[in-house]
């Protein structure tokens, strides 16, 4: 039986991605600041928010490793995730729900990214593997698998390029428009995203070649590839349906083409 | 030899662009790419209609394809599909059929 570490009062924090802000309640005053580290630059200002986590440690001796099977499934209305690391329900119409982890950030990470995708799965949105950043005014993705060169590319942004990730993206419908918003998923760069947002302009998807160039794709193969970045983790048929079409939605509102470059920072001539 | 029935599965979702019908299972995400052939054979699977006649009354007369190179083609098309759980297949009439078809 797995013990629960000591604990004090509940104490909240809000983390806001992309708009969206979910409270996270702890009773454990160092989790609580791990959290805080953690997604500094995304905390809410306001205690409440629509969703709301109660979250309860056990010592990490007792989790499985983090990458056993992670399981996302819906049951009599109400969301199970479960990971060696974690084991979360969460009741969506209620709006609450409650998290066992290990007192590691990757858990509250890995629960953070499934409710969010399940969130915006709803709302015509979604998160895909890719880079992304704000320049002119205008948000691009550039996605693509692992090596593809998100970080490559996230690494040669200029100056005046606002970098949201170079790991994660969070994609939001808005009427007719796309806006791409900044998140503190992170990857190879370890570094946060800046919690911003803008229309989305286009979305690359990467390959390393021996010149920069932009290259026209058939809307077949963008959907396609799309599709593989998108990150989804539920055993649902409906919300696969849903993912389906909202991939369909966003390809024919934003370009989607194949940016291939060479690793310098002359590639950002061409993003505009 | 028994006439072979289709019909597309209901859990899946497919969408028509540019001529091209994309289809992704929901069970497994599996997705496919139909070219005008397979589309116009996927767009006639009711059900009810037996195999022979839609490629007889539709991709014979559509695509301007000999009848015995056509079953063959279709044959193995609706074999592919049935595997990924996209396509129904019977010796008998399915009579459910109602699939998410997006339209643009």
């Amino acid at each position: 039986m797995r013990t629960t570490l000591p604990t004090t009062a509940k104490e909240a924090v809000s983390i806001e991605i992309g708009g969206m802000a979910i409270t996270l309640r702890t009773q454990n005053p160092s989790f609580r600041r791990l959290i805080e580290n953690r997604y500094a630059g995304f905390l809410g200002t306001s205690p409440s928010s629509r969703f709301e986590f109660d979250i309860d440690l056990y010592e990490p001796s007792e989790s499985a490793p983090a990458d056993d099977g992670l399981e996302v499934k819906i049951e009599e209305g109400e969301w199970l995730l479960q990971r060696g690391d974690f084991h979360a329900r969460w009741n969506p119409d209620a709006g609450h729900g409650q998290i066992r982890q290990a007192c590691s950030p990757y858990a509250i990470d890995a629960v953070l990214r499934i409710v969010h995708s399940l969130i915006l799965a709803t709302q015509g949105g979604f998160l895909v593997h890719a880079a992304s950043a704000i320049r002119g005014g205008k948000a691009f993705l550039f996605s693509g698998v692992s090596g593809a060169g998100k970080t490559t590319i996230s690494r040669l942004a200029p100056p005046d390029a606002t970098l949201l990730t170079d790991e994660i993206s969070y994609v939001r419908r808005e009427g007719n428009r796309y806006m791409a918003c900044g998140t503190p998923f992170a990857g190879e760069l370890a570094r946060v995203g800046e919690n911003q947002s803008a229309p989305l302009s286009a979305l690359f998807l990467l390959e390393k070649g021996l010149q920069n160039r932009i290259e026209p794709i058939a809307p077949t193969e963008a959907i396609q590839r799309l599709l593989r970045n998108v990150l989804f983790f539920a055993d649902d048929p409906e919300l696969v349906k849903l993912v389906f079409q909202s991939a369909c939605e966003f390809a024919s509102l934003v370009p989607i083409q194949r940016l291939v470059f060479v690793p310098d920072q002359r590639v950002w001539d061409i993003i505009r | 030899m028994a006439d072979k029935y289709i019909a597309r599965s209901t859990a899946i979702a497919a969408r028509m662009l540019g001529g091209e019908m994309m289809v992704m299972s929901a069970a497994d995400s599996t997705f496919f790419t139909l070219n005008e052939v397979a589309s116009a054979i996927w767009q006639a699977a009711d059900g009810r209609t037996p195999l022979s006649e839609i490629v007889a009354g539709k991709i014979c007369q559509e695509f301007d394809v000999d009848p015995e190179h056509a079953q063959r083609g279709a044959e193995r098309f609706i074999d592919e599909l049935s595997q990924h759980g996209i396509l129904l297949v019977s010796d008998e009439p399915l009579v459910e059929s109602s699939p998410t078809l997006v339209s643009r």
